[in-house]
Parts: structure tokens; C-alpha cells; sequence
């Protein structure tokens, strides 16, 4: 089967959705000024994205594999350079890089991601030893530790994510995956009295947000009422009796979820849950029909790039995830994000494009 | 542990990951219906009691004001008819506004942050009163102060102080989102821009209860935005308006400043643009008016503007010359009107020739043919190394956004970029002040100041004192000597006797009888007539101000931008008692 169609079916849907979602709680949407509005911007931005998309596919992924170490080397240096040379941002880290057009976290993910499976598919005999997983371990840190002090926690445990799945595909031991998740936990609480206490107070904000009651806790209240208020089919576009949600701060990037439902209720949350569920389920069967080790791990680590923000931006707009900022992909406002999504998905087509089992049976 | 066969463990490791993002999908959805299926009714009755409505509240800015407390900008308040989200919609409000105010609204209502929308700006006292008694009849409809930006001098000042608008998408999404909503102001350029930070007050929010008909029934907290800090500038702004008024009608640049602390009095452009329209907001239309005029009203020529200095740059060709020993007082030069280099002749401005000159003569009387000798002795690196001394190409510090920076040609430049070598013919175009060169008004008026003070560099600025909200003096501008060009006594000497001689016998005649030491200048223009220069100082011992005066297609520099200087500086020996 041709998993290709769905992947960019539901990835263009997706894309679309945003710009309405966008265009519905637009502050500058009144005022006659398209292109300078966030829905104007985010137009530009989806049409640069695929075009971006259109030249990625076009780069046979084994390339990127095989240039994975300098990869891994650009990614360590522009991180550094970050910390040096970056500029701050509103909420006082270091992440983005020349005019705050670009931000080398976002695309470290998918550099690292091609570094490890670089790493990993070379060294099958190693799999499941404690001697590749200290390899693995110190390989990731070192990119981890420079996200953590921008800082950028989200991106900080984005990272240990995906080194604890690379593991998880490099058929570690269930006994041995869990001993790693118990010294992950003693690591953590020691490295917490190494902290300064201002890196703790960050920490602490971080998973804790309702510690300020005026901010972040005041945002899930009204995400929650938002919802809710849209019942099963939501109170219409452009509508609703939150008054569209005008309550809600930051409702085009990080609650854009709630702003969606408000106006299309349940049906609508589930439309693009089900659309996301239609994108993820292309990728993994395109890890699976994948006929070699390589395209198996760079695809399902990608996968989880768009698991991970989905989870977490979907469950905070839902109050069972902390607040932390991280978009939802497609649909939130934001152009580094759409390309670097983009870019997950070129890849992934492209692993898809180079052949493999006809007779491949798709799970579900 | 090896593995046999890694690919299949691999396959089976994929699809438990499967499962656990499908029991994650699940999870969501669940809760997804959770809430807005079965909880539906309890939060849509919190959302129909959702009653507390938090409301930011827009800061005053900061005055601006003059050296002598004039005031540059100020806020005045501005009435608005705010929306107040409840059970009426939005055109049941806005036709009952209609009603009363008994005229339709044409302006689309703009979203506040809390998710007000403001329906009707700039509305009169009476329309005030007469909503405020309509009360109960207009649901929703609520009177709220803002503050709208005025200039009293409008264009007089307007490159300088610049103006402010509503916040951008882009401003917002380029972090000032923590700071501003989007119905807030934000300093578009000048000072406006330079000094934001300082400019702008502290926001209050507002927590309020109300009614079901979208009425305030009580205030339950009221954090007021709080006016902070004011700004006094260097402008003396009855000058300016002096100074404004000689260009009607003109277009040019006048700079007047103190050369020893770098104080600006005047900044004249001209055209300028009215800044109070701009600050009001302006359609696409009249703005792609202003933006595309040929006339380039937005630019403050001053600092952003390029032009060839023309012979004004003799004066740094001189300076270059002493100091190289390529000249000195007892030189004498024979101009016959031109200057014959390998197969080509150079003329002379004045054909008949100048005759015999010395360096004073040489500057008085601007003779081409001096400076082509001088500026061949002294060679092209060696001008653009003095050239950058004086600060011709280099940010001047001056506390205005968008400054730009002249060009200094050099033989490695021209055979890099357009892949030719330099010819003696480019160093006798930048002997006088022609060519590739390009400078700013601005780098002119330092060149002046810095001859002025024989050297010594203070850095320039517009920012004298920052008062704070009772109008306390809380920071005030201290002179600060930045730099200092070492030259010997005589070099200055030289180069002050010229400027004497250019006024008192020179091409400078129109200031004759005034105590100036000046030059002037008229750079080439392919697209029309000459741009004319005239920069000066005085008194001519313990000089107070420095002063540049640029007319574009204003002729020669001994016509239009000289008459002008006389008038500026009758000007300030009259009103501001300067000294003889
Ligand atoms: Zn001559």
C-alpha cells in the first residue's frame, strides 16, 4: 500500500486547518491589512514550507545518514554558538539566532535524530549492552545540557525522549530499559542541588505552573471553559459564547486547540485528532514497510517529534499537561515550526519513495 | 545480549510504539469528550457566568519635551466606545450606538486583548454624556480613556521625535507580546523608537464583575496604568522652528550643535511629515502616499540620506595634506583654470584660472586645482584613513534609529567590486569631494564640530535629562569626550584662516560681516541642478555652535545654503545673545 498519499494528504489538511484556525482568532483580522496580519504571515509561511518540502523530498535520506557525525557536529556548534552569540526572547532564554528568525533547537531535533540512527544502525552488534548505552548516553547529553541552560526545558527532555526510544528500537531488554528509567530518575534528583536557584525557580514554573495563579493557571481555566462550552458540535465559526475566546491569551499559538473546539466542538476536536491520528499512523507504517534498520529508526524517531507535540500541546489545552509553550503542529502560528515539521515530513516521504515490500500488510 | 535478527526485534519494537501513541490518541479523546460532552453543561454555564473579565489597561507615555521645556509630544485623552462581550452581540450593540450617536460607525471595530472591541474612537464630550445616560438601553457599550499621541509642532520636529502606532503583528510576535496588546502604541521611529523602553508607562489591568448584559457591575480590582518617565531633548525648538521655516518650499537639512558636549539644537528636514496623522493611524492608501512620495518625507535626511560632500571635503583634503607635510603655510600652488594628468585635463571651477594661491587662498577661494595637486600627494588610502578619523563612514552614535553610514572609496574597494583599477582621475574626484564618495549631512556636521574644537570628539545626542513621573530630574546627560584627533597647532590654525578667508573674501561673501569661519560646498547632481553645501562655526575663538546647512538643487554653496546660514546665525546672536 502507498502510505505517501495519507502522509501528505493529512499533513496539507492539516496545514489548511491551521490557517483557518489562525485566521479565526486573528487580533488583526478586521483590519483590512492581510499581509501583515498572523493569518497573512501564516499563508506565506505554509506556502514557503511546501515548497520546502517539495526540495527535502528530493534528498535521498541515506545522504543524510551517511553525513550523520558532521550533522551532529553542526548541530553542537550552532547550539554553542547560541548560547553565545543568540538572542533572548520574551521569557528571558537564549534560543534564537539571527533576528530571531531562526531557532537551532528546532532543528537540532531532527539533526540529532539523524545522528542517532547514524550511530545506532552501525553498531547492531552492540545492541542491548550497557557499554552502547553509556556511548549513547554521553553522545546525547552533550546537545541536551546545551538546550537545558538556553533554557529550553521542553526541548531539553524532547531530546531525552527520543535517546531513551533509540534505545527502546535498539531492542534493549525491558529489564534493562527499566533500570535506565530508574537511574534517570536518581540522576535528576541529584543534578537538583547542582542547580542555581534561579534554574530551579525556571524548573519549577515549568511543571508547576498554577505556582502563579494570574498566569498559566488562568489560561487552562479558560482553555477548559472553552471546550466545554463548545459541546458536541460547537457554537459556529467565527462564534461562540466566550465570546471567541477573547478570555484566552496566546489563543493563536498555544491554545489554538481550544479556540478550534470552541467554535467546532467535539466533532471538530476530533476531526483533527483524527487527522493527526491519519499522519502518524502513514509514518509508522512507513517505518515498518521500510525494508532496512536505517529507515526503520530515522522514521519512527521522526514520528515522535510530532507524537510528542501533539501529546503535550493537545493534553495542556486540556489541563492534564503542564503549560510549556510547545505548539500544535500545523495548526498553531509560527513558521519556524511549520518548516521545521515540514522537514520531518520530507524526510519520512522520502524513505517511503525508495521502495519496499510490496506485500506489506498495514497495521490497523 | 546479540541479536540474531535485529530488523525483526527492530519491527516488533515499532508497532508496541504504535500502540502506545494510539492509547495516547485514545487518552485524549476520552478526555476530549470528558469535556465537552459530558462536563458540557457545567462549563457552559461557567462560561455564561464567566462574568470576571480582566482588561488591560493602556499606559501613558511619557512627554517629550524641548531644552526649554516645550512640549514635543504629549498624550491626550481619547474617549472610546468599547464592546464588552455579554449577551447582546456585536451589531445589536453597534446599531444601538448608531442610535444614539445618530450617525453610522464606518470604522471596523478593532479587538482589544480581553476581548473588547473598540467600536468608536476620538468621540466629543456630548457623545460622551449622551451614552452615559442611555446606560441600561445600551448593553455592553462601555466609555473608556485612551490616549492618542499629539505633537504640537508636527512636521517641524517630526524626523526627530518621530511618531508612534499601533503594536504590529510583527512587533508582537517579535516578543513584546509579555508587554503590549495589540490596541497598544509603540514607538515607530525617532526618538519615539530610540527611547521606547523609557517612553512607555507601566500597564495597569482591571478585574471586573459584570452583568448579564454586559454592564461593569463592579470593579472587583483596579491596577491604574501608571505614567512614568519623561524625556527633555537637546532641540532648542523655537530654532528649529526658525530653522524650519528657511527651507518652505526647499528640500534640504539644517544641523546646529554644540561641538564641545555634542548637543543637537536643531535637525531640520525637509519635507517632513505630519506625525499626529500618522500616530492616528492611516489608511493603505494615504499611507502608500506618503511611503512612495518622491519627495521622501518619511527620510530624516540628516542621518539617512547620502550625498557627495563636494568641496566641503576639501577641508579634510587640506587637513590630510598638513599632516602629511604635503603642503604648509609657505606652499604656494599656480592655478592657470585646469590641471593637465596623463592625456587628460582637470579644469578649475573658475576657467580664467586662480592664479598664484596659497593653501588660505586655496581654501577661500575653493581652487580645484590646488586640491587635485594636494589629494595626488596625498594619495587615496591615505584620505580615507583620515577621512574615517573624522568619522566619515562610521555610526556617529547619535541616539536615533536608522542611521546610515557614507561611503569611502578606496583603490582595494574598485578593483573588488567592480573589477577596475583605481585611476589618478578617482583621486582628483575625491580631491574634491566628487565620485564614489558619498557622506550624510550628519558626518558633514561632525567633520565642522570636530574643526571646531580643534579635534576633540564629543559624542553627539539628543537626550539631555530623563524626568520622572513628578518631574523629577532622575538622569541627566553628562558631555562625554569620545575620541581626540591629534594634529599639530598649525594644522588647525591653516585650516581656521581658510574658513575665515572663505567668508570674509571667499566664495563664503554672503555671511561676510558675521563672525563664521565656514566653507561651502556644491556637489554634482546627474539628476538635476547642483545640491548646495555651507558648513561653519563660530565665534571663531571659543566657538559656541557648529552648523550645517545642505540645499538639495539649491546651486552652488556660495548661493542658497550660504544666505541661509547668515539668516541662522543672525538668528541666534539676536534671541539667543550670543556674544560680539
Ligand atoms: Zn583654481
Amino acid at each position: 500500500m502507498d502510505f505517501k498519499k495519507p502522509l501528505v494528504i493529512a499533513a496539507l489538511v492539516l496545514s489548511i486547518l491551521g490557517i483557518f484556525a489562525v485566521y479565526s482568532v486573528d487580533p488583526f483580522r478586521g483590519q483590512g491589512l492581510v499581509w501583515s496580519s498572523f493569518y497573512g504571515r501564516q499563508i506565506i509561511w505554509c506556502l514557503v514550507s511546501w515548497v520546502w518540502f517539495l526540495l527535502i523530498i528530493r534528498i535521498d535520506y541515506q545522504t543524510l545518514i551517511k553525513y550523520g557525525w558532521w550533522i551532529y557536529l553542526l548541530v553542537i556548534f550552532s547550539l554553542i554558538a547560541v548560547l553565545i552569540v543568540g538572542e533572548v526572547d520574551e521569557t528571558g532564554s537564549r534560543r534564537w539566532i539571527f533576528s530571531r528568525s531562526v531557532q537551532p533547537s528546532e532543528l537540532a531535533k531532527i539533526g540529532f535524530i539523524i545522528f542517532l540512527t547514524r550511530y545506532l544502525v552501525q553498531r547492531v552488534e552492540e545492541f542491548d549492552t550497557w557499554a552502547l548505552f553509556f556511548k549513547v548516553a554521553a553522545l546525547g547529553a552533550i546537545p541536551t545540557l546545551l538546550i537545558f541552560f538556553q533554557p529550553d526545558f521542553g526541548t531539553a527532555i524532547f531530546f531525552v525522549i527520543i535517546s531513551f526510544l533509540a534505545l527502546v528500537l535498539s531492542n534493549f531488554a525491558v529489564r534493562r530499559l527499566l533500570v535506565i528509567l530508574g537511574m534517570g530518575v536518581v540522576a535528576s534528583f541529584i543534578s537538583w542541588f547542582f542547580l542555581l536557584d534561579y534554574q530551579k525557580e525556571r524548573l519549577l514554573s515549568f511543571f508547576a505552573p498554577q505556582r502563579d495563579p494570574l498566569g498559566s493557571g488562568y489560561n487552562v481555566i479558560q482553555s477548559l471553559i472553552a471546550i466545554g462550552a463548545g459541546g458536541l458540535s460547537g457554537k459556529g465559526w467565527l462564534s461562540g459564547s466566550q465570546s471567541q475566546l477573547q478570555f484566552l491569551p496566546a489563543r493563536y499559538t498555544d491554545f489554538i486547540f481550544a479556540a478550534w473546539c470552541e467554535q467546532f466542538g467535539f466533532l471538530g476536536g476530533m476531526a483533527l485528532l483524527v487527522l493527526f491520528g491519519v499522519l502518524i499512523w502513514s509514518m509508522f507504517n512507513i517505518a515498518l514497510e521500510c525494508p532496512n534498520l536505517e529507515g526503520k529508526f530515522l522514521t519512527s524517531l521522526l514520528t515522535w517529534i510530532f507524537v510528542f507535540q501533539i501529546g503535550i500541546n493537545i493534553g495542556m489545552n486540556m489541563g492534564i499537561m503542564p503549560v510549556t509553550g510547545i505548539p500544535l503542529p500545523f495548526i498553531s502560528y509560527g513558521g519556524s515550526s511549520l518548516v521545521v515539521n515540514l522537514t520531518a515530513v520530507g524526510i519520512i516521504y522520502n524513505v517511503a519513495q525508495s521502495k519496499g515490500e510490496e506485500d506489506w500488510e498495514p497495521i490497523l | 545480549m546479540w541479536n540474531k535478527n535485529p530488523l525483526e526485534q527492530t519491527q516488533r519494537r515499532i508497532t508496541i510504539l504504535f500502540w502506545i501513541f494510539l492509547a495516547l490518541l485514545i487518552v485524549l479523546s476520552l478526555r476530549l469528550w470528558q469535556l465537552s460532552v459530558l462536563e458540557r453543561e457545567r462549563y457552559q454555564l461557567r462560561s455564561e457566568q464567566n462574568r470576571i473579565r480582566i482588561s488591560p489597561l493602556s499606559a501613558p507615555r511619557g512627554f517629550i519635551f524641548d531644552r526649554n521645556r516645550q512640549v514635543l509630544a504629549e498624550d491626550l485623552p481619547n474617549f472610546t466606545a468599547v464592546f464588552v462581550p455579554g449577551t447582546v452581540n456585536l451589531e445589536e450593540a453597534i446599531s444601538g450606538l448608531e442610535q444614539i450617536l445618530g450617525r453610522t460607525i464606518s470604522t471596523s471595530p478593532r479587538e482589544r486583548s480581553s476581548g473588547e472591541m473598540v467600536l468608536v474612537d476620538n468621540l466629543t464630550i456630548e457623545e460622551v454624556i449622551r451614552i452615559e445616560q442611555a446606560g441600561e438601553k445600551l448593553p455592553g457599550i462601555l466609555i473608556e480613556t485612551f490616549f492618542a499621541r499629539h505633537y504640537p509642532l508636527s512636521e517641524v520636529t517630526s524626523h526627530v521625535v518621530g511618531y508612534v502606532g499601533r503594536v504590529s503583528a510583527e512587533e508582537l510576535s517579535q516578543g513584546k507580546s509579555a508587554d503590549y496588546s495589540p490596541d497598544d502604541f509603540i514607538g515607530k521611529n525617532g526618538v519615539e523608537l530610540f527611547y521606547e523602553d523609557i517612553l512607555k508607562g507601566k500597564k495597569g489591568y482591571r478585574r471586573m464583575e459584570v452583568n448579564a448584559l454586559g454592564k461593569v457591575v463592579s470593579v472587583l480590582e483596579n491596577v491604574p496604568p501608571r505614567f512614568e518617565n519623561s524625556l527633555v531633548l537637546t532641540l532648542d525648538s523655537e530654532f528649529q522652528q526658525f530653522c524650519y521655516q528657511l527651507l518652505e518650499g526647499k528640500k534640504g537639512v539644517i544641523l546646529v550643535g554644540d561641538p564641545w558636549t555634542g548637543e543637537i539644537l536643531v535637525m531640520v528636514n525637509r519635507p517632513a511629515f505630519d506625525p499626529n496623522a500618522l500616530s492616528r493611524g492611516v489608511t493603505q492608501e494615504e499611507w502608500k502616499e506618503i511611503s512612495l512620495d518622491p519627495g521622501f518625507p518619511l527620510t530624516n535626511r540628516a542621518i539617512q540620506s547620502l550625498y557627495p560632500p563636494g568641496s566641503l571635503f576639501k577641508l579634510l583634503i587640506a587637513f590630510s595634506a598638513l599632516e602629511e607635510g604635503a603642503v604648509n603655510e609657505k606652499s604656494v600652488f599656480s592655478c592657470p583654470g585646469y590641471l593637465d594628468y596623463n592625456d587628460w585635463r582637470y579644469w578649475c571651477w573658475k576657467r580664467q584660472g586662480h592664479g598664484r594661491v596659497d593653501l588660505v587662498s586655496a581654501i577661500a577661494q575653493s581652487c580645484n586645482v590646488t586640491f587635485y595637486n594636494l589629494g595626488l600627494a596625498v594619495g587615496p588610502d591615505n584620505i580615507r584613513n583620515y577621512a574615517q578619523q573624522f568619522y566619515f563612514g562610521r555610526p556617529s552614535g547619535i541616539d536615533l534609529p536608522g542611521e546610515k553610514n557614507g561611503f569611502l572609496p578606496s583603490p582595494l574597494w574598485k578593483r573588488q567590486n567592480l573589477g577596475e583599477f583605481w585611476f589618478p582621475g578617482d583621486t582628483i574626484n575625491l580631491a574634491i569631494g566628487q565620485g564614489y564618495l558619498l557622506v550624510t549631512p550628519f558626518e558633514c556636521w561632525q567633520m565642522i564640530s570636530l574643526i571646531a574644537t580643534q579635534g576633540i570628539k564629543a559624542k553627539p545626542h539628543l537626550l539631555l535629562k530623563v524626568l520622572d513621573a513628578k518631574g523629577e530630574e532622575i538622569w541627566s546627560f553628562t558631555p562625554q569626550i569620545e575620541d581626540k584627533i591629534e594634529a599639530q597647532p598649525q594644522t588647525w590654525n591653516l585650516i581656521h584662516q581658510g574658513m575665515r578667508q572663505v567668508v570674509e573674501q571667499g566664495t563664503g561673501y554672503a555671511c561676510r560681516g558675521l563672525p563664521v569661519n565656514g566653507k561651502t560646498g556644491t556637489a554634482q547632481n546627474p539628476q538635476g541642478e547642483d545640491h548646495s553645501w555651507f558648513g561653519g562655526f563660530f565665534p571663531r575663538e571659543e566657538p559656541e555652535l557648529a552648523f550645517l546647512v545642505l540645499v538639495e538643487h539649491g546651486g552652488d554653496g556660495s548661493g542658497e545654503a550660504a544666505q541661509l546660514s547668515r539668516k541662522i546665525v543672525e538668528w541666534w546672536i539676536k534671541n539667543r545673545g550670543g556674544s560680539e
